[in-house]
């Protein structure tokens, strides 16, 4: 049974990988954002299964939106996504909801894992 | 297996948690209902019952098993009883002997009879407990009385190349929280929160759930290598220092990298001396050598701290003895330290251990009338660290000194009366003076305060004894702050350089010979309002005397009074490394090592104050009866 799926990212680039990565195995991408205001916004609209977050955005950082997200939707299921360094953003990010985080460059299976890992706990 | 090799590891790491426990214990006895120290107390107990019976000492683990039942309950209850408290403390007394069976090799005593003891106020305990979470669990679904849950350790190896291990960690302990309480985890949730870099994860759980259960859920995390489940070992205290054998030490590896650094810079210093050398350029020898001087002083100073130890480390166990003293003498004794992180060569605080716990006996027994507050202070003034110890009790009398001078026949009526407070206080230093009305078990002053004095002395400081009918007594002692070096004053007398530790001396003086006054045929020099006696250090240490136009004075204290040390120099200060003479020399009164100085000289260093005793016995007596 395929998940969800909403990807926020403001890099074109990555929310084309990480899209390539849940089609592939199956997964409905229901819809993207490119920033933190836009990914509240759709996340109400959409409420999907599951978001995959950035968390250095434009407008509003992945934590702020996954924050918001969190207080309409206490359920809500978010991974975030970092790049190397950002340890201590990741760790603020645990502590405000996040269920789980990857790191960049993704590597598919390790995706994929998250997804099946978060889904399955909640 | 053979434990033996761990025995001491054991011993020393159990007595550590035996006096944590003993602090914790008597915090409790503040502030009953302190969660925390409940738990951290019950978890102390937990370690040396899991490092005993891994040991095979049965009934230690017995007792700390019974200790750690008996605190089960109050973790229900949430308070800690005042019955409980003594309860708790003669356990720990009990498991510190059981300890000293264990090193002394003997085989354990008997704790049955403890343990039968306490059960009956165990149960009662338990009952109470019981019928509290019935209480609670009323107003609920009547859910019946929790059962003892168990405690186990889970620990979490992160992959090595984890990313965000701190994020990862916090995520695993989110992760464990729906298998048990979370009772305590290293490093802690606010450690993690503020990103510490963890490679483990260990976690204490509160609960029964199924081991299985938990390796599935977090090995199928990311970046987690390894999870294993452990019941014994516990966490280090926090802020306990560590015992270890007297002859090992621990060493902050950031240390250990300077002492590298410094060697790394000793090295380079001497190709650069050595090509200076060579190339006969006196400048860059002069300037090596004062980069040599630099780096041999800060190697100096970084050797000294591998020495160093807080003053924590004997004055931890001061509040249970304050307590205890308390209990047995029906006082209120508020006990304050301050300065506690002051650190000292540990030679030093080791023979200061037991003054210490004297003289805050004293303090309690003799000061403190009814109720009251002691307080050990210390600090650090330049080369020296002070230590006080002062009470608001009803201070030392001086008629009653007086009288027991007179009644002990230790100095003459006239003596008696020329003793100013100062001097007259050093007297409860002298052996088997008391001026306690009655001797009590632990103290009568005097009993101790020469003990207190010599291991002061001997040390190269001083004792000052400061007080005031009816606001308190202060004892100072002005310590050097390592023995092995220290700073010495040089002396000349009859050609001969001699040395007196700096911290025996409190000012040097030069004056002309025309101004030496005489008391009968005592030399004396009025110094401000006080008339100091002059000695000549030649003549006590028989050596033939020089008469100068000048004088040089080292002005040192003996029996709490200022006595000027007539010499034929004064030829500056040294630091120096000194060492303890060889038998026979050590029989040698007054002299209390040698140095070696740069151009192969022996300098030998002196204690006035046994000088003095040694030289003229009844020195103060003839003395006070020359002035009077």
């Amino acid at each position: 049974m395929g998940v969800r799926v909403m990807v926020v990212d403001d890099a074109l680039f990555m929310r084309n990988m990480l899209k390539d990565i849940f089609i592939k195995a199956g997964h409905e991408v229901v819809g993207e954002a490119a920033n933190g205001e836009e990914a509240v916004a759709r996340y109400a609209e959409l409420k999907p299964d599951l978001v995959t977050m950035d968390i250095v955005m434009p407008m509003k950082s992945g934590i702020e939106a996954l924050q918001e997200i969190r207080g309409a939707d206490p359920d809500a299921c978010i991974v975030m996504c970092s790049a190397l360094g950002q340890d201590a953003l990741v760790v603020e990010a645990v502590q405000a909801g996040a269920k789980d985080f990857i790191v960049k460059p993704f590597k598919e299976e390790r995706v994929l894992d998250v997804v099946r890992r978060v889904l399955g706990a909640s | 297996m053979d434990m033996s090799k761990y025995q001491e590891l054991f011993l020393s790491e159990s007595k550590e948690h035996l006096r944590r426990m003993s602090q914790l214990t008597i915090a409790l006895e503040q502030d009953p209902s302190n969660r925390e120290g409940i738990d951290e107390l019950f978890r102390e107990a937990h370690s040396i019952k899991g490092m005993a019976a891994s040991m095979g000492y049965e009934n230690t683990a017995a007792l700390a098993h019974h200790l750690e039942d008996f605190l089960d309950a109050f973790r229900k209850t949430g308070a800690v009883p005042e019955a409980a408290v003594d309860r708790l403390l003669a356990g720990i007394d009990l498991l510190e002997a059981l300890l000293a069976d264990i090193e002394a090799q003997a085989p354990e005593q008997d704790v049955a009879a403890f343990v039968a003891a306490g059960e009956e106020l165990l149960q009662a305990q338990q009952r109470a407990a019981a019928e509290e979470s019935e209480e609670d669990a009323a107003g609920g679904a009547g859910a019946p009385a929790e059962k003892p849950e168990r405690t186990f350790q889970v620990q979490v190896e992160l992959a090595e190349d984890a990313l965000a291990p701190a994020a990862r960690a916090l995520l695993a302990l989110e992760a464990l929280k729906p298998f048990g309480k979370v009772e305590s985890c290293k490093p802690t949730e606010e450690e993690l929160k503020q990103g510490f870099a963890v490679r483990q994860l260990t976690v204490w759980l509160q609960g029964e759930a199924a081991e299985e259960a938990i390796v599935e859920k977090i090995s199928a995390m990311p970046d987690i290598a390894r999870v294993s489940f452990g019941t014994d070992r516990r966490r280090e205290p926090r802020a306990s220092y560590k015992e270890e054998d007297v002859r090992t030490v621990r060493v902050r590896t950031a240390l250990l990298d300077k002492f590298v650094n410094l060697t790394g810079e000793l090295i380079t210093n001497r190709y650069m001396l050595q090509s200076a050398a060579g190339a006969r350029d006196w400048a860059d020898i002069g300037s090596g050598l004062n980069l040599l001087s630099r780096l041999v002083t800060d190697l100096h100073y970084h050797v000294l701290q591998v020495r160093m130890m807080p003053l924590d480390s004997i004055t931890a166990n001061l509040p249970r003895l304050v307590r205890d003293q308390c209990r047995k003498s029906d006082k209120k004794v508020k006990l304050e330290i301050i300065g506690h992180e002051v650190e000292l060569d540990r030679a030093i605080l080791e023979d200061l251990a037991d003054p210490l716990v004297h003289m805050v006996r004293n303090a309690i027994d003799h000061g403190i009338e009814k109720e009251g507050t002691v307080q050990v202070r210390a600090w650090r003034e330049k080369d020296l660290a002070l230590i006080e110890i002062s009470d608001d009790g009803r201070g030392i009398d001086p008629a009653s000194v007086r009288k027991k001078l007179r009644e002990k026949n230790l100095l003459k009526p006239a003596q008696i009366k020329a003793l100013t407070e100062r001097e007259l206080f050093q007297w409860i230093c002298y052996p088997g003076f008391s001026t306690a009305p009655e001797i009590t078990e632990t103290s009568g002053r005097g009993v101790g305060m020469d003990v207190v004095k010599a291991s002061v002395e001997s040390l190269g400081g001083m004792l000052e004894i400061y007080s005031k009918r009816g606001e308190g007594t202060r004892f100072l002692m002005k310590l050097p702050l390592s023995i092995a070096i220290i700073k010495i004053l040089l002396v000349e007398c009859d050609g001969k350089l001699l040395g007196i530790p700096v911290t025996r001396v409190l000012r040097t003086l030069d004056i002309g010979r025309d101004e030496v006054q005489y008391s009968g045929r005592q030399k004396i020099y009025p110094l401000k309002d006080e008339v100091i006696p002059l000695h000549s250090l030649s003549r006590l240490l028989h050596l033939p005397e020089h008469d100068a136009p000048t004088v040089h004075m080292v002005i040192t204290e003996i029996q709490g009074r200022k006595v000027g040390l007539m010499v034929d120099r004064l030829s500056g200060q040294l630091e120096a490394f000194v060492k303890a003479l060889a038998p026979p020399l050590n029989q040698l009164a007054g002299i209390s090592g040698a140095t070696i100085t740069g151009d192969g000289k022996v300098i030998f260093i002196l204690d006035p104050q046994v000088l003095f005793e040694a030289e003229t016995e009844q020195f103060s007596m003839a003395e006070a009866e020359e002035l009077s």
